[in-house]
């Protein structure tokens, strides 16, 4: 709990000395990674990877207009109009930040899913092989190993 | 009579492969209280003139004396030819035979009281050498007699020139002896429990049956053991039996001599040939007991002598102790017999009762060491008892073979009655201290009441020649111990397979005869635990059968195998049991009780089945851990969500980079 407050607070760091040179970077970021943002303060689960998750693929779906900011006009108008006159942007960075929040919902029930048949299936697997057991050393291996089922 | 009339009129039995019995011609004349007589011939001899006495079926013949005087030739002697154990049609069972040379002159006496008078003259050649001679073989062979008396002495030729000494192997030492030919100690004890005695005995025994020759009558007649014992006792033997008759000088003097009631007096072998060569010897003066100077009154009578109220108290146990305390019965023997040492004796031994934590236990043997007290003579008396120190197995085996209750005896032993006996001898004789040895172990096998120990282990301990009288084995007179598997495999047939063929008394027989290690064996076989008392029972029947080398007991290892169940069901290994329960008929059928005990106790076997069901008992528990685990929820199905989630992230950040490489890429070219 300690490590994941002080890798943040470090996170937090660098974004800030990073403030004074990528500020258009920050501002367009900022704005368009507001579902990871979200989903990294909502995320109460231990393993904490509703985030990454999401945020993964928010990145991906605003990867084009970074790059079009850094190859382009790198200042504060050209992100101020990009955020306010290309709504394509927010649509496309917020549906990718969506399909990677349902890619994090979705994953977990499937693979519980897979488990609790392999859990069945092993289950069987065991009381088969205590039947044989038992029909070839007989009751008693039942009582010599769990006296108090005798 | 031919041979071909004696086989038409029954089947003959055969001994040895040398000698024919014929069960169908009885021999009344030769016959025995407790032994019947059939004629009998040798196969290669039939002109030889032999008899048969077949033994009271479960009675322990004298196999000692029958071992040391088989081919002993003594003119005194009837001659012993063979014996051994027979098939006995009339009984449907076996019987222990003994074959005799035949004497042809008839019995000397019919009973006791039909006693023929035989000259003075005719005594010399026809009696005294022939048994002087026959006494001292019998000592010679180290052995008594103990059944001399004139009806079972015979003429041993038609003549009637010379007496033979009959049987005295059939039946316990003595055990047919009327108490007016037996020494007053020897007649005082249970006609089973007189023991083998010694050599003087028999003298006595010859004194007394040549002074009722001689006189013709029997001077006990038909007087009761107790009254004969009475005159005795009060007169002295010689005056009892031969007092009133008018003899030679010679005669007196052998009579006298035979007949002292000092057994350390009497005249022994080397006596009576000094006798027989002519030398004079002084007649030794009967030595009466000392009277008292005043009664000692006792259940309302008075007794003058220690010995007469010795047997008195011995008939009264009960009222002993009431009727000598206050130091009574001490004052008497200090004042009224002026005997200091039984006075102190006697205080002594009521003192240490006093102190005792069980008391009647302790009266009751303090009323035995009281009349050993007063008369050290007198067998051993224990409440209803009356043994002499080597008796009690006699006694013990008789009781038992006509199911008698035996329980006093071994109360005897187990208060150590004999012990407190050869306490209050006035001299040392290393045969009592055998003795006292021999009935500590005794006392030993009765304190563990387990399978092979108690009163039956007792019993074949003591009697060398007693017979297993398990019924498994009673009808095949099982007397060593190579005859008891074929015994219980010819018993097998009869019977029903539930109970075990080692009863107690087998399992006593055993214990007693083996002469190899059994100790572990008789150990287990007495545990609770089924398994190991069958495995033990077969183990020790197969060790038996394999140290005697005996093979094809079809039987006994059928009716073994009925019994195995609890040691196949010891082996855990499901296919290891029906692999067994395959095997063992077929090596049933085989005989051999040794493969099946192979075969079911092998150790190599049993480990490797030890082994195989740890294995399987751990591995079935790693199972049943693993399902509780299943079942309680105790599984962690946090584990795959987060490795669904790592997978999902992982999978996101994925197309992020190829997403970002593909733009960067596009961007550049």
């Amino acid at each position: 709990m300690r490590r994941a407050g002080s890798n943040r607070l470090l996170i937090m760091l660098t974004l800030v000395a990073l403030i004074p040179f990528s500020l258009p970077t920050l501002l367009v970021m900022f704005v368009g990674m507001m579902p990871t943002l979200g989903a990294a303060l909502s995320d109460r689960s231990g393993s904490r990877y509703c985030w990454l998750c999401v945020g993964g693929l928010n990145f991906a779906g605003l990867a084009n207009w970074l790059l079009f900011l850094w190859f382009g006009h790198h200042d504060i108008s050209s992100a101020i109009q990009m955020l306010l006159g290309d709504h394509l942007m927010l649509m496309v960075a917020y549906g990718a930040a969506g399909i990677g929040w349902l890619l994090y919902m979705a994953v977990p029930p499937v693979v519980a899913a897979i488990q609790t048949g392999t859990t069945h299936r092993r289950a069987a697997n065991l009381a088969s092989q205590q039947k044989k057991l038992v029909e070839l050393w007989g009751d008693e291996i039942r009582r010599a190993s769990v006296p108090e089922i005798s | 009579m031919a041979n071909e009339d004696k086989k038409a009129s029954g089947v003959a039995v055969v001994l040895r492969e040398r000698f024919i019995i014929f069960p169908g011609s009885p021999l009344p004349e030769l016959a025995l209280p407790s032994a019947q007589a059939f004629h009998a011939e040798e196969r290669r001899d039939g002109g030889k003139g032999l008899f048969a006495l077949i033994v009271r079926p479960g009675f322990p013949a004298r196999t000692n004396v029958l071992r040391a005087l088989k081919g002993v030739d003594s003119p005194g002697l009837m001659g012993l030819v063979e014996w051994g154990v027979v098939d006995w049609p009339p009984a449907s069972r076996k019987v222990m035979a003994l074959i005799y040379a035949r004497p042809t002159g008839g019995r000397v006496a019919g009973s006791m009281t039909d006693i023929k008078r035989i000259e003075e003259a005719d005594v010399m050649r026809k009696i005294i050498t022939p048994v002087a001679a026959a006494l001292k073989s019998l000592k010679t062979a180290g052995v008594t007699h103990r059944a001399i008396r004139p009806t079972n002495m015979f003429w041993a030729t038609p003549e009637r020139d010379r007496l033979v000494l009959g049987d005295c192997a059939s039946v316990p030492p003595a055990y047919e002896q009327p108490s007016v030919v037996e020494p007053v100690e020897s007649a005082m004890a249970m006609p089973a429990a007189r023991g083998n005695g010694a050599s003087p005995d028999d003298y006595y025994a010859f004194g007394a049956s040549l002074a009722i020759l001689l006189q013709g009558r029997n001077p006990g007649g038909a007087l009761p053991d107790e009254a004969v014992i009475r005159q005795k006792t009060a007169q002295g033997s010689y005056g009892m039996l031969a007092g009133e008759a008018r003899l030679p000088l010679p005669m007196v003097e052998i009579l006298r001599g035979t007949l002292c009631d000092d057994e350390s007096q009497r005249w022994d072998a080397e006596a009576m040939e000094l006798w027989i060569s002519g030398r004079r010897l002084t007649p030794l003066v009967a030595k009466i007991e000392k009277r008292a100077a005043r009664a000692f009154v006792f259940s309302n009578r008075e007794y003058f002598t220690a010995r007469e109220l010795a047997i008195a108290m011995a008939q009264s146990w009960d009222a002993v102790l009431q009727q000598i305390g206050d130091g009574k019965l001490e004052l008497w023997l200090r004042r009224a017999l002026e005997n200091k040492e039984k006075a102190d004796a006697v205080a002594l031994a009521l003192g240490s009762a006093g102190g005792a934590v069980d008391r009647r236990q302790a009266g009751e043997v303090t009323v035995a060491r009281i009349c050993m007290i007063l008369d050290a003579g007198a067998p051993i008396r224990y409440k209803g008892i009356s043994s002499m120190a080597d008796g009690l197995g006699t006694l013990l085996a008789v009781t038992m073979v006509e199911g008698g209750d035996v329980k006093t005896i071994a109360e005897a032993l187990m208060r150590d009655v004999p012990k407190a006996w050869f306490e209050t001898r006035d001299s040392y004789n290393p045969d009592n201290s055998i003795l006292d040895g021999m009935y500590r172990t005794q006392k030993g096998y009765l304190e563990r009441a387990t399978i092979g120990n108690g009163i039956e282990r007792v019993v074949y301990e003591i009697n060398e020649s007693m017979p297993c009288i398990s019924p498994f084995t009673v009808e095949d007179y099982v007397v060593e111990l190579r005859d008891l598997l074929p015994a219980l495999n010819a018993f097998a047939k009869k019977a029903d397979g539930k109970g075990s063929p080692i009863d107690r008394h087998v399992a006593a027989f055993i214990a007693a005869r083996a002469s190899f290690e059994i100790e572990r064996q008789m150990l287990d076989i007495a545990l609770p635990d089924p398994t190991r008392a069958t495995l033990a029972m077969l183990n020790l029947l197969a060790l038996i059968q394999w140290r005697l080398g005996q093979g094809g007991l079809y039987g006994l290892s059928t009716w073994v195998t009925g019994l195995l169940g609890p040691a196949i069901a010891s082996y855990h290994n499901r296919e290891r049991r029906k692999e067994l329960e395959r095997e063992i008929p077929r090596i049933a059928k085989e005989g051999s009780l040794v493969d099946l005990s192979r075969l079911l106790d092998s150790p190599e076997e049993r480990a490797a089945d030890m082994r195989g069901f740890e294995a399987a008992r751990m591995e079935w528990h790693q199972a049943y851990q693993q399902l509780q685990d299943i079942e309680s929820g105790r599984v962690d199905v946090e584990a795959p969500i987060r490795t669904a989630q790592q997978v999902a992230a992982l999978i996101s950040l994925t197309l992020c980079f190829i997403t970002v490489a593909l733009l960067v890429i596009s961007k550049i070219f």
